[in-house]
């Protein structure tokens, strides 16, 4: 990124940067309206925080380097092009008269644009110019009255890089200059084809050195003015001035215009067409969520020391899902992200349902999908890391804590504004090529945007490449919206086919549910059956061991209750080899029993029983009988013990293998916890960590009463230092009207004139306004310095120039130049204006 | 798009309601590319398989008309992705083509090369093809016809066939309809095989497939092979083929382990053709012997594997596979379908039975409980000696006398497969036995007395799974069986769905051990008849006990 040298040495000790550019910039947004400041604020709120203290220190916050960078990489493909128009056009502080700017001429400078009709273009292009102006990127430098001189605000060059619209960063003429191409025709062989290749940029190369042809051609070149030798650490290149390019260019500062974003070559899917496959998908995402709870109820995964899912339980997942381990990692981070499941912070820890759980299986297939669809719109996970290998080539896990980010939520965003503004069904590709016109100098990693592509459609967001129904509700909603077309759930609602209540039973042991089943109807199948066939419809079938799990769920209860459900829903009758089935089962079922308990009564005598069960002293153990000479209790061994041995029992305590253990100590002991029986580890759902947040995403940017209020504030003390300012120049008509009170709103408190108050500030905003505005006026400030060890320094000088974060200014007195970065000033105290002559130099003591 | 009788799902399965008023209608569309799994009572399942579509596309259908009949009988949308892939898998179709060249002979075409090289390139296709004789043209090893047909299959490249078949040697056959006709089903199976070229008939038990291939013969009108099962079977054929067509006895040879005889219709065993001696296949003179017109496949889901090479060279000629049950336990039947050629004619057997021409069918299953000491002795015993406890549970015999007395009046056949267990119930019912160890002349001659009356109960191993004609069998209580085979207990249950005299009703009882091995592999058994709407009803031992007391 080398700058000519030439240019440098042509700046040494020349005019300086000319005084009018940072002040009338400044004198341009103060002449704003208020309305404008808002929505500049609005539109770049990091001006807003904190607030400015007046309108030179916006201007110099808002011509930072920091702060134009945002603002570019908010800017799109044809914004920057025309943005980079307006830079290179109006360059050259000296022929600022030649060239006054208006949209037109930019416009018609900019270049040719596939199939963009001129009309379309230079509307395009009036409107980008407004909001360019809108944003301070490009002001007004012409009085009010005349006609308009538009140019690019200060720092916009700087920040637009070493090569704007391809040119070497214009100092001087711009003006394509045609006559500097005359010589041309007597150009030797090559010499074209060096000017060629550096035509559109970037136009900086190296100089051929090997072949003599090449080498005559740019010696050539050289010598008539087309091309400059690089000197210094650039030694060895050649480069192609500005206004040498524009004339090859044939004005046009722009190769190709692109005012659109790309539009992929593909016809439009009907919009029924993508409302069923949304819906499809839409269902699908609720199914697998709800049965990864219920696969997590039953048995947690174990949570990884650095917090994430292993890639066991997650290969168990995909199995149970039956999908793919990336598909099952997306399912996974859904439910985190919707706190339907959470890292239940136990030793050891699992991934448990939360509380939230109940109520969500409980709700309507639409009011589930859109809770799970506004989680992930507002999450800042990034589960696309999920399944890949890091550096070192380890597996980064799902539902790793650190994989999230802070751009997550706006990149979704983002991903679905550009699918909802496109005219053609889209893939992640395409999306990527959109989202890098949209944001050129921000292109979101491209993995990124697949991966929220491919979340989006697992959701049913996104179908067939489009924003479906749904998609389009919820962004509708995120966006502040409300009424019919901004909620989600209607919109399901919508797309979905109606329920169905119906099952046909048939004598293979199938059943068929010819429609999307009613929640209680699903509830009966899935508990009863195993299904085998989804779609529109759902076929199931009847096994023992599907029948017994509904019966030992407890749901069904018992074969009866279980037929009367089956048959509450079937048209006819149930068919006889399900019924047998069903009670077949049931007769199975009740054979093997489990149960808990902590301890147990082993005796010889059956008698014995009998009279333990009736013992009133033996009632807290809980005994209860399990078979003719055993019986269970809820307590542990010993206390059972002494329960016996209250009453009169002299009882043995045995062992795992039934060896009498001796117990002549009464040393304490306790089973070790992995041989306690019957403990059950996985307790009561764990609540979700954080309440549930604010569903709705907020609207980007800073809100409307806010940045009314900044502006209100900093219009008032604007007019204060205004004043200040001028009273201090010695402006006679001001002398005559009493020194505004600077402190009246706060507190009333009056600085005592002339007092040794510091006049400057220590604001590093404010600090660089002053300094502007002493290199415009060409005035002098006290400058206090920190140098290296700490050691503030006081100085009188005049600043030249300030660029790059450095100052470059005179010390009068002992007539040298210093140079000084700017974060070691420590404050700033304008000193009168010139002439020097006036006896107003104070050096104050900080 | 609503309301229509079809569903599709996104698993390529199409379910069909039968009770919906287009029912009908949206069978026919479908029948063309989709396959029928399931029969049962409310909704039959079709499914899509590629092999299915190439055939549509193979019979004139494109890809347009395959998803309007999706789209105009689908009660709800679609799947999109499902269409795509509709028209994805038949556009495959074509590609690669099977012609006679003038000079080369038998040549593989491609219309596009990439597939070409493809294919060439594939491990599979080495030694099927000869040399390369243009950028699009190879020679393709004659008797490899049906073999390189197979693997373009499974390459996913199906080949469309173009090289016709060898007309064979022409002989008159023409049916003889004397006072009987061919049915209309029957009309339209031959009807579809014709215009297929090559395929399978999949026809119920008793349904009349021997009139179906007596039918293409006549068809065909030129010398025929028909390979069988069995001599049994060989006879009935040539009994059957001289009642029903103008062929003499004289025109029919036998070619089986007794008789050696090439005529112009010529039936021998698949026994014989895959007899080897000394490592080498001595009968395979039969397959060149005469320029065969028509090759007949009996019972050909029993197709042993030798024989799927070995006829390949059969492939120019017209070939018809018939049977009822087109399920392999090894699931082979992709190539069945590869070598011999597609499912030219499939029936539900509810709907042949409907119109009358199989005897409705009771099936029930009749759970015996082991007694305690039989209990222990299984559930001790080694996992393959299981099966075998379990289905010859001693207390079987007193439920098949019961079930005997449920039906005083009707001819019976009891079916099993250990030997011991037959001996013992022969004995025990006073009846006469079968096994693979009576000579055909006795088989016959207990045949020929149980078809007249004479004999009221036989007791049968499984030498009588299939072919045997007993039209007056009514009632088959099946003991023990090949462990889970369900095609074995379809064509048991075929043994008596013919049409009885009176119209009665027939019935198939399965006796199983409850609790045991024998249980779940009646479940699994019964699961082909099931999905054709033979739903079995389970009865316990205990409750027929009560029945015949009260």
């Amino acid at each position: 990124m080398a700058r000519p040298d030439r240019s440098t040495a042509r700046r040494t000790g020349a005019a300086p940067v000319p005084p009018s550019d940072a002040l009338s910039f400044s004198e341009a947004l103060r002449g704003r309206e208020d309305a404008a400041l808002v929505a500049l604020l609005r539109a770049r709120p990091d001006l807003a925080s904190p607030s400015p203290s007046t309108i030179r220190s916006l201007a110099a916050r808002a011509t930072g380097r920091a702060s134009v960078d945002r603002a570019l990489a908010e800017l799109d493909t044809f914004a920057l092009q025309v943005l980079e128009a307006f830079a290179v056009r109006g360059a050259d502080p000296h022929d600022r008269a030649a060239h006054v700017l208006d949209v037109a001429a930019v416009v018609g400078g900019l270049g040719p644009a596939d199939d963009v009709p001129v009309d379309d273009l230079t509307s395009a292009a009036s409107a980008t110019a407004d909001r360019l102006v809108l944003l301070a990127l490009v002001w007004d430098a012409a009085a009010p009255g005349s006609p308009p001189d538009l140019r690019a605000a200060p720092g916009v060059l700087d920040s637009l890089g070493p090569y704007p619209a391809g040119l070497l960063a214009p100092e001087g003429a711009t003006a394509p200059d045609d006559a500097v191409l005359a010589p041309l025709d007597d150009a030797p062989p090559g010499a074209r084809a060096i000017l060629d290749a550096l035509t559109w940029g970037p136009p900086v190369g190296v100089a051929p050195r090997a072949e003599s042809r090449a080498v005559e051609a740019t010696r050539w070149l050289v010598e008539h003015g087309l091309l400059e030798r690089l000197a210094g650490e650039d030694a060895g290149r050649v480069s192609l001035p500005a206004p040498v390019a524009l004339a090859l260019r044939g004005g046009l500062t722009h190769r190709d215009v692109r005012p659109t974003p790309p539009v992929p070559d593909r016809t439009a899917h009907a919009a029924a067409t993508v409302d069923a496959e949304a819906g499809r998908a839409a269902e699908e995402a609720v199914r697998l969520v709800t049965d990864l709870v219920r696969l997590w109820e039953q048995a947690p995964p174990v949570v990884l020391r650095t917090g994430g899912l292993g890639a066991r339980d997650l290969r168990r997942l995909a199995l149970r899902l039956d999908v793919d381990e990336q598909a099952a990692a997306q399912v996974a981070e859904l439910a985190l992200a919707a706190e339907l499941v959470a890292d239940d912070g136990e030793v050891p820890a699992s991934f448990v349902p939360t509380t939230l759980v109940d109520a969500w299986l409980a709700d309507d297939v639409a009011d589930r999908w859109a809770d799970l669809a506004r989680a992930w719109l507002a999450s800042s996970r990034t589960p696309w890391v999920a399944t890949t290998r890091d550096a070192a080539g380890a597996l980064r896990s799902a539902l790793d804590p650190a994989h999230t980010a802070g751009w997550a939520a706006r990149l979704r965003r983002t991903v679905l504004d550009a699918a909802a503004s496109s005219p053609a069904p889209l893939t992640a590709d395409d999306v990527q090529d959109v989202l890098a016109w949209t944001t050129p100098r921000a292109v979101p990693p491209r993995d990124a945007v697949a991966g929220v592509w491919r979340g989006a459609e697992l959701l049913g967001v996104v179908a067939l490449g489009t924003l479906g129904g749904p998609g389009a509700a919820l962004l509708a909603e995120a966006d502040g919206g409300s009424g019919d077309g901004a909620d989600p759930v209607a919109a399901l609602d919508a797309v979905l086919p109606p329920e169905v209540d119906d099952l046909l039973l048939q004598g293979d042991l199938t059943g068929i549910v010819p429609g999307r089943p009613t929640r209680d109807l699903a509830r009966l199948v899935d508990d009863a059956a195993t299904v085998e066939s989804r779609g529109g419809a759902l076929t199931v079938r009847f096994t023992l061991e599907s029948v017994t799990r509904a019966l030992a769920a407890g749901s069904a209860g018992d074969a009866d209750t279980l037929l009367a459900a089956l048959a509450r829903h079937t048209r006819g009758t149930v068919p006889q080899p399900l019924e047998y089935l069903v009670r077949d089962a049931a007769r199975r079922f009740g054979r093997v029993r489990v149960g808990a308990a902590l301890s147990y009564v082993r005796v010889d005598d059956p008698a014995l029983v009998a009279s333990f069960l009736a013992d009133p002293a033996l009632r807290a153990t809980g005994l209860h009988q399990l078979g003719p000479t055993v019986l269970a209790a809820h307590v542990p061994a010993a206390e059972l013990r002494a329960a016996l041995a209250s009453s009169g029992v002299s009882a043995a305590l045995e062992d795992d293998e039934g060896r009498t253990v001796s117990t002549e100590t009464d040393r304490p002991r306790t089973v070790p916890p992995g041989r306690r029986r019957g403990r059950s580890r996985y307790g009561a759902p764990v609540a979700p960590t954080s309440v549930p947040a604010e569903r709705a995403a907020r609207a980007a940017g800073l809100a409307a009463a806010r940045a009314e209020a900044v502006v209100g504030e900093l219009r008032s003390r604007d007019a204060l230092a205004q004043a200040d300012a001028s009273w201090r120049r010695g402006d006679g008509a001001v002398l005559a009207t009493p020194r505004p009170d600077a402190e009246a709103g706060s507190g009333g408190r009056r600085p005592p004139r002339g007092a040794s108050q510091a006049r400057g500030t220590t604001e590093p905003g404010d600090l660089l306004g002053l300094l502007h505005d002493a290199i415009a006026e060409q005035s002098l400030v006290s400058l206090e310095t920190v140098d290296a060890r700490g050691v503030p320094v006081t100085r009188t000088v005049r600043p030249l120039r300030l660029e790059g974060g450095r100052l470059r200014a005179v010390d009068p007195a002992r007539d040298a130049e210093l140079t000084v970065a700017v974060h070691r000033i420590a404050r700033v105290v304008p000193q009168a204006a010139r002439p020097p002559a006036a006896p107003t130099t104070r050096t104050e003591d900080a | 798009m609503t309301d229509g009788p079809l569903i599709v799902q996104s698993d390529k399965t199409l379910l069909l309601e039968v009770d919906h008023p287009q029912a009908a209608e949206a069978r026919r569309a479908i029948a063309p590319f989709a396959e029928l799994e399931r029969a049962p009572e409310h909704v039959h399942t079709y499914r899509l398989t590629p092999l299915g579509l190439w055939n549509a596309r193979a019979a004139g259908h494109d890809a347009e008309q395959v998803v309007a009949a999706l789209m105009d009988y689908s009660r709800y949308p679609v799947p999109h992705p499902l269409l795509v892939d509709v028209a994805e898998t038949m556009a495959r179709y074509g590609r690669l083509q099977l012609v006679k060249h003038p000079t080369h002979g038998l040549v593989l075409q491609s219309l596009d090369r990439a597939v070409l090289t493809e294919v060439l390139r594939s491990k599979r296709t080495a030694g099927l093809l000869g040399e390369r004789i243009d950028e699009d043209t190879v020679v393709v090893h004659p008797s490899e016809r049906g073999h390189l047909k197979q693997v373009l299959v499974k390459l996913g490249w199906p080949a469309e066939d173009l090289a016709g078949y060898v007309d064979g040697e022409h002989h008159d056959i023409a049916l003889t309809p004397d006072g009987w006709e061919l049915r209309p089903y029957q009309e339209h199976a031959v009807e579809s095989f014709w215009h297929g070229g090559s395929g399978v008939v999949v026809l119920p038990c008793g349904a009349g497939k021997t009139l179906v291939g007596a039918g293409a013969m006549a068809k065909s009108s030129t010398t025929t092979l028909i390979l069988v099962t069995n001599t049994v079977s060989a006879r009935q054929w040539k009994d059957e083929l001289v009642k029903r067509t103008s062929l003499t006895e004289d025109e029919i040879g036998e070619y089986s382990g007794a008789r050696k005889e090439i005529k112009p219709v010529t039936i021998a065993t698949y026994q014989v053709l895959t007899t080897k001696r000394k490592g080498v296949y001595t009968h395979l003179e039969l397959l060149d012997a005469r320029d065969w017109g028509l090759v007949v496949y009996d019972e050909v889901h029993l197709l042993p594997a030798p024989i799927f090479r070995m006829t390949a060279d059969l492939q120019a000629r017209r070939r018809l596979g018939l049977t009822a049950t087109l399920v392999r336990e090894d699931g082979r039947e992709d190539e069945v379908f590869s070598l011999i050629g597609p499912k030219r004619f499939d029936a539900p057997w509810k709907d042949i039975e409907a119109q009358g021409y199989i005897a409705p069918a009771e099936c029930v299953e009749v759970r015996l409980t082991l007694p305690d000491g039989e209990r222990m002795a299984y559930a001790t015993a080694e996992p393959e000696d299981k099966y075998r406890l379990a289905s010859s549970a001693s207390g079987k015999n007193r439920v098949v006398e019961q079930i005997l007395a449920r039906h005083p009046e009707d001819q019976a056949l009891v079916i099993g497969q250990y030997i011991d267990q037959l001996h013992e119930l022969a004995e025990h019912l006073d009846a006469p036995l079968i096994t693979g160890e009576t000579t055909v002349r006795e088989r016959q001659r207990l045949f020929d007395a149980f078809r007249t009356g004479e004999i009221q109960h036989l007791v049968v191993s499984k030498v009588a799974n299939f072919s045997i004609d007993l039209p007056e069998a009514s009632v088959a209580i099946q003991v023990s069986g090949s462990f889970g085979s369900r095609q074995e207990e379809a064509q048991r249950l075929g043994r008596v769905m013919r049409p009885k005299h009176d119209g009665r009703t027939a019935h198939f009882y399965a006796v199983v051990a409850r609790d045991t091995v024998d249980q779940d592999f009646a479940a699994h058994r019964q699961r082909f008849l099931a999905e054709q709407g033979y739903a079995y009803r389970i009865v316990d031992a205990e409750d027929l006990e009560a029945e015949l007391a009260g």
